[in-house]
C-alpha cells in the first residue's frame, strides 16, 4: 500500500518529465501535450481516490507510511548526528487535502484548454510539478522537508503568475507574492533549525511527544505563525493575496485559492497546535482578534472593490480567517468544522474564480461596471454562478454551511463573544456576495460594452459539474467527510 | 627525496606549464591557442588524476612546512575541478575576443599550481609566498586586455589594493614571528593554546585578519571587487570569482581553525560577515551591469561563508565546505552563460554587459532561460535547489553555536537578495524587450552547454540525495579539527 502514496506523489512529476521531451512545433503537438497532461493528472486523481477508499478511519495513526532515508551523517564516534528523512504518511487531516489537490489540478489544465495559447507545454509542466509539490507538503511528516516543499511551491507559482498572468501589473503581483511568502517562511526555517538543535530530530511524530519550555514555545510558535499567517492570510500581511489573485491566470487563481491558502491553515493545525499546545492556548486571543478584524475588514473592503477577482479574493480572506478561528477554538467541533470549511472553500472559491474566468475569456475585462444583465445572454452561467454565490455565503445545504456552523458551535463553547462577531461576518458575506451577483447578472444588459456573447460551452459546463456535485454532497452528507477525520482530530487535541 | 613524491601533482603542473610556455613561445602557428588550451586542460586533468592516485593521505613534509591531509585533498580537488571548469567555459570567449595572447592560459595554470601549494602550506613562509605567487598571476590577468581602459584600471586597482593587503598580511606575520619566534602552524598552535596571548600577538592577528578579509573581498575591504570584476575580461572574472576564494578560505580555515584559535577572531569575522551579507544584498539591488551584480552577490555569499567561519564547530566547517562547493558550481554555471551571450547589435565581438539585455531570452532561447532561472533561484536559496541545502545547513551550524544574530540576519538578507535574483528572472521572462537591446540567440558552444547542463542537473537533483556530499564535508571537517 505504501507504493500507492508514492505513486500519487511522484506520478505528476514523472508525467512532467516525459512532457519535457515532447516536441511542440505544430498545433497537433499542443493538443497531444494538453491531452497527455490532463489524462495523467486525471489518472492521479483516480489513484488518490483509492487512498480514500482504503483509508482506515478507526485509527489516528498515519497510514500509507513510507520512510526514505534522505540525509544522514555520522559523527567522529560513529553515531548518527544529523538525520532528516522523507517520512510520508496520511491521516484524516491530510487525506482530503491530497484529494482536493489531485482534483483541482486536472481542472486547472482543463480551464486553460483554449485560453492558454503560448508556452502550452510549460504550462502543463508547471502545473504537474506544482501538484507533486503540494501533495508532498500535505503528506510529509518531517518538519524540514515540509518547509522545503512549502517553499518550493513558490517557484512554479511565481512563473505561473508572471508568465500567464494577464496584465502588466502581474510582475508586481508576482514579486509581492514571492517576497511576502519568503519573508514569512524564513523565520519558520530558523524555528525548525532551533527545534532540531534542541531535540536532534525533525520527525513530526517524535516532536509531537516532545515538550518545549514555555518561553521557547512562544518563540517557536510566533516564528511558525509568521510564516503561516502570510499564507493564510491574516490581516496585516494579506496584501499579496488580492494582487496575486487578480493578476494570476484563472488556473493560477484556482490553485491559489484552492490549495495554497490551505497550506497556512494546514500548517497551523498540523504543526503549531499539537507541537506548542501552551503557546496555542496563550496566543489564541491574538489569533481570534486578528481573524475577527480580518473577517469584518475584508468583508467591508469587498463592498468597495470593482474588480471581480479581487472581490472573490477578499471573500477568500474572510473565509480563511473563519477557519483560523475554528482551529484555535481547540475543540473537536471547531477543528473539524474548519477542516470542512477548508475543503468547502477549496471547492467554492475555485469555482467562483472559474466563473470569473469564463466571463474574462469572453469579454477580456474583469471590471464590474462593464457587466450587468448576464442572465439575458448567459442563462446557464447565471444559474451556476448563483449556485456558487449561495455556497459562498454558506446557504444551508451547501458545504460551507456545515463548516461554518461547526466552527461557530465550537468557538461558542470557548468564547461566545468571538462567535457573535464572527457570525456578523456571515451577514456581511451575504451582503457582498449577493450584491455582486446582483450587479453582474441582474439588471439591464449593458449592450454598449458587450457586443459579442455566448453562454457556457460544453467544456466549461462539465468543468463546473464536479464542483456542484462536491459542494452538494458535502452539504447534504457531511459525515462521509467527517468520519475519517474524527480519530485524527481527537488524537490531535487529546 | 621522498618529500617530492608528495607534491608530484604540483610538480607535474608546474613542469607542464613551463613546457607549454616554451611551446607557445616557439610555435609560430596561428592556431597555437586552441592547441594550448586543449593541452592545458589535459594537464589539469592529469594533475587531478595524480592527486587522486596519491597513495599517501596525510602527513607533513618539507620540515613541517607543508601538509597533506583530507582538507588539502578536498581543496586541491576543488581547485583543480573549478579551474578546469572555468577554463573550459572561457575557451570560446578567449577564441572570439580578439585581444588574446596565449600567456593568459599559462598564467592561469601558474596560479592554479600556486593555489595548490597555498592550501597545503603549513608554515607562514610558504603560506605568504604562495599567496603572493597567486596574486601576482592575477594582477597580470586582470590587466590583460591592454587596449581597454577598464581592464587596465582594474588591473591597477587590483594590484595596488592587493599589494597593500599583502603588505598588511606580511606585517601581521612578522609581528607573530617577532613575538613567538615561530612560523610553523603546529608550533604556533601549541603556543596559543598554552598561555594568555600578549597584546602584540593580538595585533598581529588583527593584521592577518584584515589581509584575509581583503583577499576574500569581505565587507570593510571589499571596495576593489566590483571594479575589478567589471573591468577584467569576463573569462578572467569568472576565474577570479570561482577559484581563488576556495584556496584562500581553505588555507585560512586551517590557519584560524587550527593554528590561531577561533575565539579571538569571532568578533571581527562576525562583524565582517554581517556587513558583507547586508552590503552585498542591498548594494546589488541598484546594479544594472551584470558583472557588478555578480560581484556584489559574491560579496554577500562571502558573508554567508564567514558565518561558517564564526561558528568554530565541526558543523560550521562542514557547512562552509558544502557551501563552497555549491557556490562554486553555481557561479561556474552563471559564468558559462555570461560568457556565451552576445549583444544583438554587434554580436560578432560584443558580449552582454547590462542585465537588461537578458530580455527576450525566454523567447529566443527557452532552455537557456530555464537553466538560468534555476541557477538564480538556487543562488537565492529557494528550496528544493542545492543553494537552499547549503544555506540551511549553514544556518543550522550558526544556531547550534548560538550565533542567533548571524542566523537571523542571514535569512533576512537572503530574502532581500532574492529581490535582485528574481529581477533577472523577471527581465528574462516578463519584460518586453528594448528594441535592438537584447542578447543574441545562438548556440552555446559545446563546452559551455555541457558545463551548464551538469551544473543545472546537480542543482536540481542535489536535494534528492545530499548525503554523500555531507559525509565528504564532514570527513574533511573532522580531519581539520583533529
Amino acid at each position: 500500500m505504501k507504493y500507492l502514496l508514492l505513486f500519487v506523489i511522484f506520478f505528476p512529476l514523472l508525467a512532467a518529465f516525459f512532457l519535457a521531451f515532447f516536441p511542440e512545433h505544430k498545433k497537433e503537438h499542443q493538443k497531444w501535450i494538453k491531452n497527455f497532461a490532463f489524462q495523467s493528472s486525471l489518472l492521479n486523481f483516480l489513484a488518490s481516490l483509492f487512498l480514500w477508499i482504503q483509508f482506515d478511519s478507526s485509527t489516528p495513526k498515519f497510514q500509507y507510511g513510507c520512510f526514505v532515508d534522505w540525509l544522514s551523517s555520522v559523527s567522529a564516534q560513529g553515531e548518527p548526528v544529523y538525520g532528516s528523512s522523507l517520512t510520508l504518511g496520511v491521516d484524516g487531516i491530510s487525506l482530503f487535502f491530497i484529494i482536493l489537490t489531485t482534483f483541482l489540478t486536472p481542472v486547472c489544465l482543463f480551464t486553460g484548454w483554449s485560453s492558454i495559447q503560448n508556452y502550452v507545454k510549460e504550462y502543463c509542466i508547471a502545473f504537474l510539478v506544482l501538484e507533486t509539490l503540494m501533495i508532498a507538503v500535505f503528506c510529509t511528516l518531517d518538519l524540514l522537508l515540509f518547509y522545503v516543499f512549502f517553499e518550493s511551491v513558490l517557484i512554479p507559482m511565481f512563473i505561473i503568475i508572471g508568465v500567464w498572468g494577464s496584465r502588466e501589473r502581474k510582475i508586481r503581483a508576482a514579486y509581492q507574492f514571492f517576497l511576502y511568502t519568503l519573508f514569512g517562511s524564513v523565520l519558520m526555517l530558523l524555528a525548525i533549525l532551533l527545534i532540531f538543535f534542541q531535540t536532534g530530530t525533525t520527525d513530526l511524530q517524535i516532536l509531537l511527544s516532545t515538550e518545549f519550555s514555555e518561553k521557547r514555545q512562544f518563540l517557536l510558535f510566533l516564528a511558525f505563525f509568521a510564516s503561516f499567517a502570510v499564507k493564510v492570510p491574516m490581516v496585516p500581511v494579506h496584501i499579496w493575496l488580492p494582487e496575486a489573485h487578480v493578476e494570476a491566470p484563472t488556473a493560477g487563481s484556482v490553485i491559489l485559492a484552492g490549495i495554497l491558502l490551505k497550506l497556512g491553515t494546514y500548517g497551523l493545525l498540523r504543526f503549531s497546535i499539537p507541537m506548542f499546545p501552551e503557546a496555542s492556548l496563550y496566543f489564541a486571543p491574538l489569533i481570534y482578534s486578528m481573524s475577527l478584524i480580518a473577517i469584518v475588514y475584508t468583508s467591508l473592503t469587498t463592498l468597495r472593490q470593482i474588480d471581480l477577482k479581487k472581490i472573490i479574493a477578499y471573500s477568500s480572506v474572510a473565509h480563511m480567517n473563519f477557519v483560523t478561528i475554528g482551529l484555535f477554538s481547540l475543540n473537536a467541533q471547531g477543528i473539524e468544522g474548519s477542516l470542512l470549511l477548508m475543503l468547502s472553500h477549496g471547492l467554492v472559491s475555485p469555482a467562483l474564480f472559474l466563473c470569473v474566468g469564463v466571463l474574462y475569456d469572453r469579454h477580456k475585462t474583469r471590471i464590474l461596471k462593464y457587466y450587468g444583465g448576464c442572465v439575458h445572454t448567459m442563462p446557464v452561467f447565471s444559474a451556476i454562478f448563483l449556485f456558487f454565490t449561495m455556497a459562498n455565503i454558506s446557504l444551508p445545504g451547501t458545504s460551507s454551511f456545515v463548516g461554518e456552523f461547526l466552527i461557530l458551535v465550537g468557538v461558542f463553547q470557548n468564547n461566545p463573544f468571538v462567535a457573535i462577531i464572527a457570525a456578523t461576518g456571515m451577514v456581511l458575506g451575504a451582503a457582498y456576495a449577493l450584491w455582486l451577483y446582483n450587479r453582474v447578472v441582474f439588471g439591464h444588459f449593458k449592450a454598449p460594452y458587450i457586443s459579442y456573447y455566448s453562454d457556457l460551452n460544453r467544456r466549461e459546463f462539465w468543468m463546473f459539474v464536479p464542483f456542484i456535485l462536491g459542494v452538494t454532497w458535502m452539504g447534504i452528507a457531511p459525515n462521509v467527510f467527517l468520519d475519517p477525520m474524527h480519530c485524527s482530530v481527537a488524537n490531535l487535541i487529546g | 627525496m621522498i618529500d617530492f613524491i608528495l607534491i608530484i601533482p604540483e610538480l607535474f603542473l608546474l613542469t607542464a606549464t613551463i613546457i607549454l610556455l616554451l611551446y607557445g613561445l616557439q610555435s609560430e602557428r596561428k592556431n597555437v591557442l586552441s592547441l594550448l588550451s586543449l593541452l592545458s586542460l589535459s594537464s589539469l586533468f592529469f594533475t587531478g588524476l595524480l592527486l587522486w592516485n596519491n597513495p599517501i593521505i596525510s602527513c607533513s613534509f618539507f620540515f613541517n612546512a607543508c601538509i597533506l591531509d583530507h582538507l588539502t585533498f578536498f581543496l586541491k580537488s576543488l581547485i583543480i575541478g573549478s579551474s578546469f571548469g572555468a577554463l573550459l567555459i572561457s575557451l570560446n570567449f578567449l577564441r572570439i575576443s580578439a585581444t588574446y595572447s596565449f600567456e593568459t592560459i599559462i598564467l592561469i595554470l601558474f596560479s592554479v599550481s600556486s593555489m595548490m601549494i597555498l592550501v597545503s602550506s603549513y608554515d607562514l613562509l610558504p603560506f605568504y609566498l604562495a599567496i603572493e605567487f597567486q596574486s601576482l598571476c592575477f594582477y597580470v590577468l586582470a590587466a590583460s586586455k591592454r587596449h581597454s581602459e577598464f581592464s587596465t584600471e582594474a588591473g591597477l586597482k587590483y594590484f595596488l589594493l592587493g599589494a597593500f593587503s599583502s603588505g598588511i598580511l606580511l606585517f601581521g606575520f612578522s609581528l607573530i614571528y617577532g613575538f613567538t619566534g615561530i612560523t610553523n602552524f603546529e608550533d604556533l598552535a601549541k603556543i596559543t593554546m598554552s598561555e594568555a596571548l600578549p597584546f602584540s600577538m593580538n595585533l598581529g592577528m588583527v593584521f592577518i585578519g584584515v589581509g584575509f578579509l581583503f583577499k576574500i573581498t569581505a565587507v570593510p575591504f571589499h571596495m576593489w571587487a566590483p571594479d575589478v570584476y567589471e573591468g577584467s575580461p569576463t573569462s578572467i572574472t569568472a576565474f577570479f570569482a570561482i577559484v581563488p576564494k576556495i584556496a584562500i578560505i581553505g588555507v585560512f580555515l586551517r590557519f584560524f581553525g587550527f593554528c590561531l584559535f577561533f575565539y579571538e577572531w569571532g568578533t571581527i569575522l562576525m562583524l565582517s560577515s554581517l556587513g558583507s551579507m547586508m552590503l552585498g544584498s542591498i548594494a546589488a539591488m541598484s546594479q544594472f551591469k551584470l558583472k557588478r551584480l555578480l560581484a556584489y552577490s559574491s560579496i554577500s555569499h562571502i558573508g554567508f561563508m564567514l558565518i561558517g567561519f564564526c561558528c568554530g564547530s565541526i558543523e560550521g566547517v562542514q557547512a562552509l565546505l558544502i557551501y563552497m562547493i555549491v557556490y562554486m558550481l553555481m557561479t561556474t554555471g552563471l559564468f558559462s552563460i555570461a560568457l556565451s551571450l552576445k549583444d544583438s547589435v554587434n554580436f560578432r565581438t560584443s558580449f552582454i554587459e547590462s542585465i537588461n539585455q537578458f530580455s527576450m531570452l525566454a523567447m529566443t532561447n527557452p532552455i537557456l532561460a530555464l537553466s538560468l532561472t534555476i541557477l538564480l533561484f538556487s543562488m537565492a536559496g529557494i528550496p528544493p535547489l542545492a543553494g537552499f541545502c547549503s544555506k540551511f545547513y549553514l544556518f543550522f551550524a550558526a544556531l547550534s553555536s548560538s550565533l542567533n544574530v548571524l542566523a537571523c540576519v542571514g535569512v533576512l538578507t537572503s530574502v532581500i537578495s532574492c529581490f535582485y535574483y528574481i529581477r533577472l528572472i523577471k527581465i528574462m521572462y516578463f519584460e518586453s524587450p528594448f528594441l535592438d537591446y537584447h542578447c543574441f540567440p545562438f548556440r552555446l558552444s559545446f563546452q559551455n552547454s555541457f558545463i551548464l547542463a551538469f551544473v543545472t542537473t546537480f542543482i536540481v537533483f542535489f536535494f534528492v540525495y545530499p548525503s554523500p556530499l555531507f559525509l565528504l564535508a564532514h570527513k574533511t571537517a573532522i580531519a581539520l579539527c583533529f
